[in-house]
């Protein structure tokens, strides 16, 4: 088809004359709303913590020295003894108490009960002697002693626990009516101390001990989302009063990572045993069964299969108060 | 110049070409071809005068980007700089010179504040990067580990990638900084906190302006440079109504 030049001229005018409108218009007015980007009103949020994720599990062996204020804390002896095994990759961890009394093979050193290894020879012989009863590798290691635990406990303002059943035990100045309660170094101490109201003494003092890390991880993931520069807090009061073979750079993933553990996912226990007489000394002998199945366990991913889960030492006292 | 009155310039014209009227109506034909063009062209130009000129006195001579014209945009990038507020040394060791940390957790706040305030000048201010969606100079204060995370969350971040889109101007309001500086052992500084708090008020491409807010948290590791090595960022925006007659001139809060 042929287009008559008069009227292609024509038709080439009305485009020019469409084309300039077209753009000035285009240009000065305001687009319909509906067609218009929208603005972001709804608070956004953005995050990242240099979370660890691997599937292999982290071990760290917490020892609690009964040093007093005036005394050297790697030279007495290991009271409080946890392993605490961590699951990156699936935001869980364990806690594994150990009783003071469990007669043991110290590495290098014969038998004796587990906490002499600490006066014997220090974290390290600690660390070899838990790793021999295991089997297990810790990755790291810190200690504290009573001062530096009641010190660590007023740096972050306290432990907000829930105290599961009433306690009055005088010797331990632990008198706690049950219920979620904010405690003080001194009651943190003394809360994580007492054994002698508790029918299975040691063992129940190690559970507690447990769920006072437990408490403590809630409380620094409760507070670090609400402003994450308390990070910093905890890790200062934490590093000022602890001895640990954690560099601080690491300390700080490790830290990152504990935010994204899930408290509700922390299983804690302590190793079952039984009492008895070794030349004259009160003693554990541990369940040779139940530490190998816990320890293997341990060893594969940081987590204990349900099956492998000892029963709690507070059971009774726990049922009794609900 | 001088200029003929329109219909002056067609009839002039007009009469310039005008030879007598021939009888042949083939002849006749080929002048008219030669005719004709002249007036089509000379009144659609007429149109597009008038119709420029209804535009321009309507939007009382606002930029307008006519075709092929610069698009008349201010890109000075506004002057910011954040705040100080406090700066507070952490120890990790019981008998720490607090006094000498405090003094040194402040040189910290001031050796990283100019980073802080070129991260938002780069994200929010400088306009030649929000009408682009490009941010690359604000990436460069991420460290490596956290820098896909930061262009992930480029939205939230920046003013975004398609803030050219949205705004026509926008300007610093006010902003604060406290820093956390966590010290090891030796009392080296290890890792820095800043709090911020940072306010602009944008104006959009629909005339109506909005209160930008964004206020989180910074973790900074000296590495060879203070790096952004984990963030918590929230950004709020509210449409707000204009405060003055001219307020892209100078914006306020509200």
């Amino acid at each position: 088809m042929t287009i008559a030049p008069r009227r292609r001229a024509a038709l080439l005018a009305t485009l020019l004359v469409a084309w300039v409108a077209g753009s000035v218009l285009g240009a000065t007015r305001p687009e319909p709303a509906s067609a218009a980007p929208l603005l972001q009103i709804e608070p956004a949020h953005a995050e990242f913590a240099p979370v660890l994720d691997g599937s292999e599990p982290i071990f760290v062996l917490v020892i609690g020295s009964d040093a007093r204020p005036d005394q050297a804390v790697e030279s007495q002896r290991a009271d409080s003894l946890h392993i605490l095994a961590i699951n990156p990759a699936r935001h869980k961890a364990t806690l594994v108490g150990i009783p003071r009394d469990a007669f043991v093979d110290l590495a290098g050193q014969g038998q004796n009960k587990i906490n002499t290894a600490l006066f014997f020879g220090g974290p390290d012989l600690v660390v070899a002697t838990v790793e021999q009863l295991t089997g297990l590798t810790f990755d790291y290691w810190v200690m504290t002693g009573f001062e530096g635990f009641t010190t660590m406990v007023d740096g972050v303002e306290g432990l907000v626990v829930d105290v599961p059943f009433a306690m009055d035990d005088p010797k331990s100045r632990a008198f706690f009516e049950p219920g979620v309660q904010r405690l003080s170094g001194n009651d943190a101490l003394a809360f994580g101390r007492n054994r002698h109201d508790l029918p299975a003494g040691d063992f129940g003092r190690s559970e507690n001990q447990g769920l006072l890390m437990v408490s403590a991880l809630r409380q620094f993931k409760k507070e670090y989302s609400k402003d994450p520069s308390r990070m910093l807090i905890w890790v200062g009061s934490f590093l000022s009063n602890i001895q640990t073979s954690l560099p601080l750079d690491e300390l700080m993933t490790l830290a990152f990572t504990g935010t994204a553990i899930n408290q509700n996912a922390v299983t804690n226990v302590v190793l079952p045993g039984s009492t008895g007489m070794v030349g004259g000394l009160s003693v554990v002998n541990l369940n040779q069964t139940a530490l190998e199945a816990i320890s293997s366990d341990l060893a594969e991913d940081g987590l204990l299969k349900k099956k492998n889960v000892p029963p709690s030492p507070n059971a009774s006292l726990v049922a009794e108060s609900s | 110049m001088h200029c003929l009155p329109e219909a002056t310039l067609l009839r002039v014209l007009s009469n310039r070409t005008s030879p007598p009227v021939p009888a042949n109506r083939t002849e006749r034909a080929s002048q008219k071809k030669r005719r004709t063009p002249i007036a089509l062209f000379a009144i659609p130009a007429a149109i597009i005068a008038v119709v420029v000129v209804v535009i321009l006195v309507v939007s009382g001579g606002a930029d307008i980007p006519i075709i092929g014209g610069g698009n008349g945009q201010d890109d000075e990038v506004p002057p910011f700089d954040f705040t100080v507020k406090k700066s507070l040394a952490v120890a990790t060791v019981v008998d720490a010179d607090t006094a000498a940390l405090t003094a040194a957790a402040e040189q910290v706040g001031q050796e990283i504040t100019p980073t802080i305030d070129d991260l938002f000048t780069n994200a929010f201010l400088d306009p030649t990067n929000w009408r682009e969606g490009d941010y690359e100079e604000v990436f460069a204060a991420f460290a490596s580990e956290a820098l896909p995370a930061a262009q992930e969350n480029v939205e939230t971040l920046t003013l975004g990638v398609t803030a050219g889109d949205l705004f026509e101007d926008v300007e610093p309001d006010k902003g604060s900084l406290a820093f956390n500086v966590l010290f090891d052992p030796e009392a080296q500084p290890d890792t820095a906190v800043v709090t911020f708090h940072f306010a602009a008020i944008g104006e959009r491409t629909d005339g109506t302006f909005v209160r930008l807010v964004s206020d989180g948290q910074f973790f900074l590791v000296d590495q060879g440079g203070w790096k952004i090595t984990a963030f918590d960022v929230t950004r709020t925006d509210r449409k707000m109504q204009p405060l003055s007659p001219s307020p892209s001139a100078s914006p306020s809060s509200s």
